[in-house]
């Protein structure tokens, strides 16, 4: 869109991929818990359903227990008949409140992660361009649908099957104590080579996951490219060669696979024997002590039953607990958007700006975030009310840099902006956007139809003022001859209209604000005939008695501004008029001579 | 069900059953290492009964029966981590082999098919459509275990206590019920919250790549509002999706224990009264316990069966599609060049095109007849839409005509092979895409075996060399979506040298200088004009520098040629020439 103009290289404050240590991730499960707060109540009453439901998941054993030992084994029918009742309304319990439990815990978890979305949204859209500049889209796109939706699998059942299991472990062991302290000690025998083995299960397998996931990312660009560069592929006869480096590709992603199972492979192996050796150690362990008087037949059955269930909490917790440690990863990287204070702010106590004015630059001084270099370097230049100011000079010599911050999407390190007497930091944003609007090269259309994309420069406008500022322009036609009029959707990214209906939406929206002062960054490349010369006259009526700065490619649009700014090394080399800087014989003189080879007249 | 449904349906199941003959053998073996696990997993209650029985209570020998619950532990142990392994090597094998079909497939379409299609479709056929199908053959050697396991659990509790087992395994068919039920109801439902996190993400990505407008235009808040409402959506469909959780998955969880209860009450009174021993109480409760995890299974894999299946139909239609620009049956070759035949020659007779869009009758070339002798360069000028990038198009048999003919060198394009034909054209289109490959590898794309020093000479010729040897790692710096980015003038200047590696007989520069700035056009037209030297060329340009170029110039209109002329000639005698020229370039001062 902006051509030229530096990249800062700067800091970025999402990181790819960080592991958080154990006093990172408690400061992000503590604030995370603040920030949960009007989901307290919920979530509180959803614990306590997790409570219940262990509890009741506990009482089977111990009422088969009970019925077995003070109702078969002592041949007493009624105890028997009283323990099966209980049962059924413990499974009823259960039920009752298995389904509340989803449904709390769900509310307060969809709250919070509702919640989070909007937070760092908003707090991404307050960053100044500097920021945007900074960070790749693709991984703000990805903080706000991956990293978000990483969390849902856990607000979904994850964190309800953590706790579950983490009480049911806790209560199991104690009510297993309290039958038998002997069985308690012969069960846990297994238990310290399954946390083990589940350890070294997750370290091999995060790793291998990794892995996997680098490799599937590979893959799906190779697709892509072989889809998108079909073209070229077949025109240059490619295809052999594009399908063996898919392949290869697809071979990895296939090797990598292979490699998280084998990884794998032995710790289910393992699980499943330790499941059933442990109660072989019960029985036999058991039988001994019972045979001894030391413990009941019945207790030795519950232990057996119980033991079934202990295996999966301890799988589930060693599974969860990386899912918990990526979602406080995710967490840790939302928050650094949420902290990131944005370094153009709005002035608290802003001070309105007059509806007219100049356009005054004050020995302004910038450096791009992370580039030692400055891009502007104490520059000075007025934009006198209702005159059109070009700003020409080499590729990256700083004259985007320059017209960004004469519409603040930068402020300056040092020196200041001001229109008709105020700093454009002490005025509103909204006063300013309404002042001062920005035209880039390429209309960027959003999803919605073409009447959503010109609101979107001012949303409360009626439609009244929408066909002035279109008649305004000579574009109202233009517009209704689209297929639905003004209701025509644009669909992805408008590929219904062409390059210079998009330009032509991006001027009317400039139209609709009527603002003083029109930045305009000149295309370089050429649209269709038609439209562009339906451009040329739309820009024309768009300018007339507003102030403009330009930044210009074309000689044509050089020679139609009052002044010429000349940008070369973060400084302005020459400024005048174009008569003025040809006889001056410098920088500009030579630029209008190339020109003149190259551009017809 | 309608019976069309049906139908469909079914050509699904047959494409699943085609697809998995090919790993045949492996799948069996999974299925029989499966049921090995079976056998081992199905002992450990009867085991644990007798050892409670006879070792516990009639104080017989516990070690025994302790050895052999540990050997029938090792049996599961082993089989079980065999058996996962099998299945998860065969169905990423499976998805491994149809996607590279695909693949393939889409590399061999013709380009009107990928007109049409949409990259995020097929996209999709070879990554989410395919886990579907993954998912299901991964499931089938568990699949055939739980199965046999649970007819093998079945039989043994008939056999031991019939009464007893009528009715502690009367719910754990509804428990099968509810896993397939709940599994069809939660699939749309889940279904619904992507679709909405989808919308979401679309918002994100508009509000980060057009911030520009965004920011230009304050326009924070009417984004805000979109993603608020988006948020609000995600939320409600989610909560939808936890409803219908919160109905199946309580109930699949409890609905054994009511078979428990059954055997502890029903059993209970038997052991009391003497007809059943109270190992085989809890060998009954055991085998119950077993029976829930494979219940649940059965049922939901039945449910991934059935998406699998419509997963596989859509990508047979990708796979049956037959590609509509093919190698001739016969293949003719084109003439070498020889001292006295120069190649090269370029034919376009009465050629008829439109491109099917719905509208069969509107032609975008009506009759075009074009002759460019071997070695001439001819620049194509007209207004947006006068067909000029169709005869590109045309000329790489990306399409063929309606009627008429082109040749090459005398010979019809539909009688080249299509590698022999594209190898003879080399092209620089407008929008120069990269791939995801060191610079190098970009431009020696047409000939990836040729060496260093060609690569290097081609850029220099192009004017690249200058930029690539200020990238971070020169000729070997990754470009493309996933590595370093380019401006649009320096990726045109990677395909001109890309196009001067191909060496091909006729050169096609589609626009190759629009996204050049102006001021730097002069370096790159002289690169052109060396590659133009002594080969066809046919130049479509904008800009009058780069017009001038060409030996001659034709004026394309309404779909046939209007004008023949050098660009001097054409500028000072054609009206319409001068018309849409003028259009093209910045209009002059007005005064």
């Amino acid at each position: 869109m902006w051509s030229g103009g530096g990249r800062g290289g700067g800091r970025s404050v999402v990181d790819e991929d960080e592991k958080l240590d154990r006093s990172q991730t408690r400061v992000v499960l503590i604030r995370s818990i603040k920030m949960a707060g009007e989901f307290r109540r919920t979530a509180a009453l959803a614990m306590f359903y997790v409570v219940i439901t262990v509890l009741c998941a506990l009482a089977g054993p111990v009422l088969v227990r009970h019925g077995i030992d003070s109702g078969i084994n002592a041949k007493d029918a009624r105890v028997l008949n009283m323990t099966v009742i209980a049962y059924l309304v413990v499974v009823a319990v259960a039920y009752v409140i298995g389904r509340l439990q989803y449904v709390a815990l769900n509310s307060a978890g969809e709250g919070f992660l509702r919640l989070l979305r909007i937070r760092v949204f908003t707090q991404m859209q307050r960053q100044s361009m500097a920021f945007f500049d900074r960070e790749k889209a693709g991984v703000l796109v990805a903080r706000m649908t991956a990293d978000v939706e990483s969390m849902s699998e856990l607000v979904q059942w994850g964190l309800m099957q953590f706790l579950s299991s983490f009480l049911l472990l806790f209560f199991a062991f104690f009510l297993l104590l309290s039958m038998s302290w002997q069985l308690t000690l012969i069960s846990l025998i297994v238990f310290p080579f399954l946390i083990a083995a589940s350890v070294k299960f997750q370290r091999d397998s995060s790793r291998a996951y990794l892995e996997v996931r680098e490799k599937v990312g590979a893959n799906l660009s190779a697709l892509q490219e072989g889809i998108t560069g079909v073209r070229v592929i077949q025109a240059y006869a490619r295809e052999d060669e594009q399908i063996r480096r898919f392949k290869e590709s697809n071979r990895e992603l296939f090797r990598s696979h292979l490699y998280s199972v084998k990884v794998s492979t032995w710790y289910f192996g393992l699980i499943e024997f330790a499941g059933i050796a442990s109660s072989a150690l019960i029985v036999g362990l058991g039988g001994f002590l019972v045979h001894r008087g030391s413990v009941s037949l019945g207790t030795v059955v519950a232990f057996v039953l119980l033991l079934a269930t202990l295996f999966d909490p301890v799988q589930q917790l060693s599974q969860l607990y990386n899912t918990l440690q990526s979602a406080a990863a995710s967490l840790h990287k939302l928050f650094a958007i949420i902290d990131a204070e944005p370094d153009v702010e709005e002035s608290t106590h802003p001070t309105p700006l007059p509806s007219t004015g100049n356009l005054v630059v004050e020995n302004i001084t910038f450096a791009y975030a992370g580039s030692a270099k400055p891009a502007l370097d104490n520059v000075s230049v007025t934009l006198t009310a209702g005159t059109r100011l070009a700003l020409v000079g080499p590729t990256g010599a700083g004259k985007s840099t320059l017209a960004k911050l004469m519409a603040r999407l930068y402020d300056p390190q040092e020196g200041s902006v001001s229109f008709g007497g105020i700093n454009l930091r002490d005025a509103s944003m909204e006063d300013l956007r309404g002042r001062i609007v920005v035209i880039p090269q390429e209309g960027f259309l959003f999803d919605g139809s073409v009447r959503d994309n010109l609101l979107i420069a001012k949303p409360d406008a009626t439609e009244a003022e929408l066909l002035a500022a279109l008649d305004r322009l000579g574009l109202r036609e233009r517009f209704e001859a689209l297929p639905e009029g003004l209701n025509t959707e644009v669909r992805e990214r408008g590929s219904r209209l062409s390059a210079g209906e998009r330009q032509l939406v991006a001027l009317s929206r400039a139209a609709l604000v009527d603002p003083a002062v029109l930045v305009l960054d000149e295309a370089t490349s050429n649209l269709d005939p038609g439209t562009e010369m339906l451009i040329e006259a739309a820009l024309e009526r768009l300018m007339v008695g507003r102030s403009v700065i330009v930044v210009a490619h074309r000689l044509s649009t050089v020679q139609r501004a009052d002044k010429i700014a000349v940008v070369a090394d973060a400084q302005i080399a020459e400024i005048g008029t174009h008569d003025e800087l040809v006889a001056l014989n410098g920088h500009y003189a030579l630029l209008a001579a190339t020109w003149n080879k190259t551009q017809p007249h | 069900m309608t019976n069309e449904a049906k139908g469909v349906t079914r050509e699904g199941w047959r494409l699943l059953f085609a697809t998995l003959k090919l790993q045949q053998r492996a799948l069996i073996m999974g299925a029989c290492v499966g049921l090995a696990w079976t056998l081992g997993k199905v002992a450990v209650p009867q085991l644990t009964k007798l050892a409670i029985d006879r070792g516990i209570e009639k104080n017989g020998s516990l070690l025994l029966w302790t050895m052999l619950i540990l050997a029938a532990a090792v049996i599961a142990g082993v089989f079980a981590g065999w058996r996962r392994y099998i299945a998860f090597r065969e169905s990423r094998l499976t998805e491994t082999m149809l996607r590279e079909r695909i693949f393939a497939q889409i590399q061999g379409l013709h380009v009107g098919y990928h007109d049409k299609a949409q990259t995020g479709q097929l996209m999709s056929r070879s990554s989410s459509d395919l886990q579907q199908v993954q998912g299901f053959v991964v499931n089938i050697p568990i699949f055939v275990s739980q199965i046999t396991m649970v007819i093998g659990v079945v039989v043994i509790l008939f056999f031991s206590d019939p009464i007893l087992a009528a009715v502690s395994l009367f719910p754990l068919p509804f428990i099968n019920i509810s896993a397939r039920s709940f599994s069809h109801k939660i699939h749309p439902a889940v279904m619904a919250v992507q679709q909405e996190q989808a919308q979401l993400a679309n918002i994100v990505e508009e509000s980060v790549s057009g911030i520009r407008v965004v920011k230009g235009f304050g326009a924070e808040a009417v984004q805000q509002g979109k993603l608020n409402i988006e948020a609000d959506d995600i939320r409600r469909e989610s909560m939808r999706a936890a409803r219908i959780r919160s109905r199946f998955l309580p109930a699949i969880d409890l609905l054994p224990s009511l078979g428990l209860v059954a055997v502890l009450g029903l059993g209970g009174h038997r052991v009391i009264n003497g007809d059943m021993s109270l190992g085989g109480l809890v060998a009954f409760n055991t085998y119950l316990t077993m029976l829930i995890w494979p219940m649940r299974n059965i049922g939901m894999t039945v449910a991934f069966a059935q998406r699998a299946a419509s997963a596989l139909l859509r990508v047979n239609e990708i796979l049956s599609e037959v590609p509509a620009i093919a190698d001739a049956v016969e293949p003719r070759k084109l003439p070498q060049a020889g001292l006295a035949q120069p190649v090269g020659a370029v034919s376009f007779d009465n050629v008829v095109f439109g491109y099917d869009i719905g509208h069969a009758d509107i032609t975008v070339l009506n009759g075009l007849s074009l002759t460019i002798a071997p070695g001439e360069s001819v620049a194509i000028v007209g207004a947006t839409g006068s067909g000029k990038s169709t005869i590109t198009r045309l000329l790489l048999r990306f399409y063929d005509p309606q009627s008429g003919s082109i040749t090459l060198d005398g010979v019809d394009l539909r009688d080249l092979t299509l590698s022999d034909l594209r190898r003879a054209v080399g092209v620089v289109f407008e929008d120069t895409l990269l791939f995801n490959d060191t610079v190098s590898a970009n431009i020696a794309f047409a000939k990836p075996e040729i060496n260093q020093e060609i690569v290097i000479r081609a850029a220099k010729l192009a004017g690249a060399h200058e930029f690539i040897m200020q990238l971070p790692q020169q000729y070997d710096t990754v470009l493309g979506e996933r590595g370093f980015s380019l401006s649009g003038g320096q990726r045109q200047r990677i395909a001109i040298a890309r196009a001067i590696v191909a060496d091909s007989r006729v050169l096609v520069l589609d626009d190759a200088t629009s996204a050049v700035d102006p001021t730097k056009e002069h370096e790159i037209r002289d690169a052109l004009a060396t590659v133009m030297r002594g080969r066809t060329t046919l130049v479509i340009a904008h800009r009058p520098a780069t017009i001038e170029l060409a030996d001659r110039a034709v004026l394309l209109d309404n779909g046939v040629i209007a004008a023949v002329g050098t660009h001097h000639e054409l500028l000072a005698t054609n009206e319409k020439y001068r018309e849409v020229l003028a259009a093209w370039s910045s209009p002059q001062v007005v005064e």
